[in-house]
């Protein structure tokens, strides 16, 4: 009976979720879908406690309270230029999570075995669990009845399925650690690898898998614990060997596997909600990779597989000219006759939390009648969407920021483009240097404007090191300094 | 070594290849500097000024000739003048060898090198040393001062207390060099300007010079200019009759016509005919900049000025350069000191005649006793190609769009059915070994998969961010296992379950709480 309840529940929950996924196709609807998947996590957590989770109530109510309050202080005092960093962290506590519950099944199967054995009886045998001792039945947990029932190759299949879990959990969760130092700066973001490099992590995975087997043949507890060790190590060295740049497709492949790793869990717990939901995070970051792989037209294996390091083929383009310095002034100046302007912001917008500044920049030139617009480039930034967010919250209107297939072939028409901090997604050797790492990447073509002002820290080449020939075109004035004080020092200038 | 320059021959020519201030340079290069007595008198410069420049002044031609292995001047030499080369002398000066087989061999033969300043290629670089355009600058400068001197009125319309003055119209016909150089100077005198050109491509150079672009209405495939170094190619018979069509119409409007139209190697096209003439108003100029080549208009007469039998002044001078003659000598004198700065990189006195060079071979006619014209392309496109227009998409026929979307949909179709026949069959060969109980909750899963599939492709860009919070908050779901299990018997058990439950926790609101903070951020203006 509690069972009938606790799946109806299940399948409430499960549909919210989807609506809370689907809700996010726009701006509006999304803050409904939030909802959604609050009172559905909400359903599903009550219904779990009810049901076949009774035991313990305080214990489990102590300690969600306690996340809550610790996952509210995170979320609130969180700047919204950490917000990569925040979720990245975040991933690994979902890994570790999976980690522990896998483990934990591992010792219930193993105490099963030792119960049955007690009683002269072998766990998974036919018929075996009905000749179990009713007072031994009694004290067991929902769980461990549920694999005292189970047949021989149910365990087995239940054994695969937790190693799974275990396995991805293990990965996602260092991989995620230092997704975040990669982030949050303290890790170093060039993409670095042992020597050995993927001989290194395709002999991890062997042995993983050789110790699957062993496991599966029943050789004890201990093959599990070096594979997870394995897996750990392969979360590290994969992700150290992915360039800082590549983050945002990182992150979200992270958040896919957390989702495998639910699900996997799932299959070994026999609960379908685990499973759904799973699946539904796992298949969402996977098409989000996706997504943002095509947008900087590179191949998901590639970008798993290693940074922008990749062996070129054949010499880059050198670059003539020089880059040419401009003040506040010329800018302003430019600003005053200009009638349409578009703004490019990138990462180095985000560091400089200059946000409000192009905000407040931004509403002034519009208050002159000036069309001013955003172009934002599905990979600027460390997150997907990250620059929409960021404008957000300098309420910037969203209907002024649009996306770079939106945007692009207005540049011709455009007097004034300021690019604020971002680097490889203007580079036009993306379109005119074959040999360049981002060789046939979709860059937004600033360059076509009547004129372009590059705010930029200093001279160097950013984050992937590639030298930008924009920044030696006729029409490009570099306006150097820090985004934040370059842009304030102009708000009083522009009239 | 010493470089001379006599004066002109040529009755009329003013100008002289070098000046005082171009000798001063040309010594920094390490040369010495001589002239002929009274060759820069007509241009303006005396031979005092010259020699106060440290240039030594020879009394007659032949002296000069002999004693300068370098000779440069203005126009194409004489047979008397090149009779005057000897082996090893170099002579920098016009020489049109496209029409001058006879002087090319006598020089050759003579030992001499020739450089032919109208040779040099249109590339950036040699920009500096290109005659040709300073000479069309002048030329198109002059022609509408040359107009103006022949036109009884304003070019600027005026409203005076003595009646309103109308703005002259005038039509400059080729916008080369000498073509703009025309429109900028017309403009600058008020004048309504209309220019013309065979390449569309200039129409925007036109316009940028403050003239209006006269529009063909005419569909032609036109070379593309950058193939012949931006010089005209010759357009085809249907092309050139609109094109007079649209002068005709024209005509009785214009009361100034500068003709500039030349293509290389090629005899002036005719582009204002007897009859356009007819139509103008009387007191109506033309200027016909190709009058050396038989001139654009059929009226002309070369170096002449004539008046039509309506009372139009056409003027077939072919000596503007020449009359402005201070001018043209500086600019003339600074292009082939350029010359002769890439003609000595060591800055010794000393010319390295170096034929892997593209200007210096390309100029080049006469070397080492051969006739080196003509040169071969140049390694570096003087313009660069004008990328391909994108073809406008073709209008498909109905017929056509039918059955394109029946082959959009077929192929969909075989995608579809062979993606659901592998999954399916996968499906089955998994079904086929495990058991009922797993396969349950395999369904389950393979479902939600592709729930997650469908559902996040019309997630909108900008929100990908609150999408991957929301997955994230969803994803510690994993909280009902750990849930599950924290009320086994094992110790060990119970703490690892609550530690994931803690951490799962601190997911969930986190995760939830930082995207409902996104999301209140996005708001419409």
């Amino acid at each position: 009976m509690e069972f009938g309840f606790t799946t109806a529940a299940y399948v409430v929950a499960a549909i919210l979720f989807i609506f809370s996924l689907g809700g996010l196709s726009g701006q509006e609807s999304a803050k409904r879908a939030v909802w959604y998947g609050i009172v559905g996590m909400a359903i599903a957590v009550l219904a779990t406690l009810i049901g076949p989770g009774q035991v313990f109530w305080p214990l489990t109510i102590m300690l969600i309270i306690l996340g809550a309050i610790i996952g509210y202080q995170l979320a609130t005092r969180v700047q919204m230029t950490q917000m990569p960093e925040l979720v990245a962290i975040m991933h690994s506590l979902v890994g570790l999570a999976a980690v522990f519950v896998g483990f934990n099944a591992d010792i219930m199967i193993n105490q099963m075995d030792a119960l049955f054995a007690s009683n002269d009886l072998v766990l998974g045998a036919e018929g075996a669990y009905a000749a179990l001792p009713s007072e031994m039945k009694d004290p067991l947990s929902s769980f461990g009845t549920l694999i005292a029932k189970k047949l021989a190759v149910e365990v087995t299949i239940l054994q695969v399925e937790l190693v799974l879990g275990i396995w991805i959990g293990a990965v996602t969760f260092t991989g995620s650690v230092i997704a975040y130092g990669k982030l949050a700066g303290k890790v170093d973001t060039s993409a670095k690898q042992l020597p050995g490099g993927h001989v290194l992590n395709a002999g991890a995975a062997g042995l993983s898998l050789l110790f699957t087997i062993m496991y599966l043949a029943g050789s004890g507890s201990w093959t599990l614990v070096l594979l997870t060790l394995l897996a750990l190590f392969i979360g590290y060295h994969l992700i150290m060997g992915i360039g800082g740049a590549d983050m945002p497709v990182v992150v979200s492949m992270l958040n896919s596997y957390s989702g495998w790793a639910a699900a996997a869990i799932g299959f070994s717990l026999g609960n379908d909600l685990l499973i759904v939901v799973g699946a539904l995070v796992g298949s969402s970051g996977a098409i989000l990779s996706y997504i943002m792989c095509k947008a900087m037209n590179r191949s998901f294996v590639s970008v798993i597989l290693g940074g922008w390091g990749g062996a070129a083929a054949g010499e880059q383009q050198a670059v003539e000219g020089e880059q040419v310095a401009i003040d506040a002034d010329g800018v302003a100046a430019a600003l005053n006759d200009a009638s349409s302007v578009i703004i490019v912001p990138g990462y180095g917008m985000a560091v400089a939390q200059a946000q409000q500044a192009v905000s407040e920049l931004t509403n002034k030139m519009r208050a002159k009648g000036k069309e001013v617009r955003f172009a934002i480039h599905p990979v600027a930034g460390r997150l997907p969407g990250h620059m929409n967010v960021l404008l957000a919250e300098a309420k910037v209107p969203y209907d002024i920021v649009l996306e770079m297939d939106e945007i692009n072939e207005d540049f011709p028409e455009t007097d004034v483009v300021i690019v604020i901090g971002s680097n490889d997604i203007v580079n036009p050797a993306a379109q005119d240097d074959p040999n360049s790492p981002i060789a046939g990447m979709p860059v937004l073509e600033v360059w076509k404007a009547k004129q372009v002002f590059v705010s930029k820290r200093g001279q160097g080449t950013g984050y992937s090191g590639i030298e930008n020939p924009l920044f030696f075109k006729e029409n490009t004035r570099m306006f150097y300094g820090d985004a934040k004080d370059s842009v304030s020092k102009l708000l009083p200038l522009v009239e | 070594m010493k470089i001379g320059t006599p004066k002109e021959v040529l009755d009329g020519e003013n100008r002289v290849a070098m000046t005082p201030d171009s000798a001063l340079q040309l010594q920094k290069l390490g040369y010495e500097c001589g002239i002929e007595a009274g060759a820069g008198h007509a241009a303006g410069f005396s031979d005092k000024d010259y020699k106060d420049a440290g240039v030594s002044v020879h009394k007659t031609a032949a002296a000069l000739w002999k004693a300068s292995e370098i000779v440069a001047k203005v126009r194409v030499p004489t047979d008397a003048e090149v009779k005057r080369l000897r082996d090893g002398q170099t002579l920098i000066s016009f020489f049109n060898p496209a029409e001058n087989e006879t002087g090319l061999k006598a020089a050759a033969k003579k030992g001499a090198t020739v450089v032919a300043m109208e040779m040099v290629p249109r590339i950036s670089r040699a920009q500096k040393m290109d005659a040709l355009s300073s000479m069309a600058n002048i030329a198109g400068y002059r022609a509408v001062i040359e107009a103006g001197s022949n036109f009884g009125r304003f070019f600027t319309g005026q409203v005076t207390a003595a009646g309103k003055v109308p703005p002259a119209k005038v039509l400059v016909v080729g916008a080369g060099v000498a073509g703009l150089a025309a429109i900028g100077t017309s403009t600058s005198l008020g004048a309504i300007t209309y220019a013309f050109d065979v390449r569309p491509e200039v129409a925007e150079q036109i316009e940028s010079m403050g003239a209006e672009f006269v529009f063909l209405d005419f569909e032609e495939k036109q070379t593309d200019g950058a193939l012949t170094g931006g010089y005209a190619s010759p357009s085809s018979p249907e092309f050139q009759a609109k094109q007079l069509e649209k002068f005709r119409e024209m005509a009785p409007d214009i009361d100034i016509v500068i003709t500039t139209a030349l293509i290389p190697g090629r005899p002036a096209p005719k582009l204002w005919t007897k009859d356009m003439v007819e139509m103008m108003k009387p007191g109506s100029v033309v200027i016909d900049l190709a009058a050396e080549r038989g001139g654009n208009c059929d009226l002309t007469v070369m170096d002449e000025k004539i008046v039509s039998d309506n009372g139009v002044t056409i003027v077939g001078y072919t000596d503007f350069p020449s009359r402005m003659a201070a001018q043209s000598s500086t600019l003339y004198a600074t292009n082939i000191r350029h010359m002769m700065t890439d003609l000595t990189p060591e800055k010794d006195g000393t010319p390295v005649h170096d034929m892997e060079d593209d200007v210096i071979r390309g100029s080049t006619v006469t070397h080492a006793g051969e006739v080196t014209y003509p040169p071969p392309p140049p390694k570096v496109n003087a313009i660069a190609q004008q990328a391909k227009k994108p073809e406008p998409p073709k209008e498909l026929t109905p017929e056509e769009k039918r059955e394109a979307e029946i082959a959009a949909f077929k192929k969909q179709t075989i995608n579809q059915v062979t993606l659901l026949g592998i999954g399916g069959f996968l499906l089955l060969a998994v079904g086929l070994v495990a058991p009922a109980s797993f396969m349950q909750h395999f369904i389950v899963f393979v479902l939600s998969v592709f729930v997650g599939f469908q559902v996040i492709w019309n997630v909108s860009h900008s929100l990908h961010t609150p999408l991957m919070a929301v997955t994230n908050a969803i994803s510690s779901i994993i909280i009902l296992g750990a849930v599950i299990q924290i009320g086994s018997s094992s110790v060990i058990i119970t703490i690892l379950a609550a530690l994931a439950v803690f951490m799962a926790a601190i997911n969930i609101f986190g995760g939830f709480l930082v995207t409902r903070r996104m999301l209140a951020m996005f708001q419409k203006s």
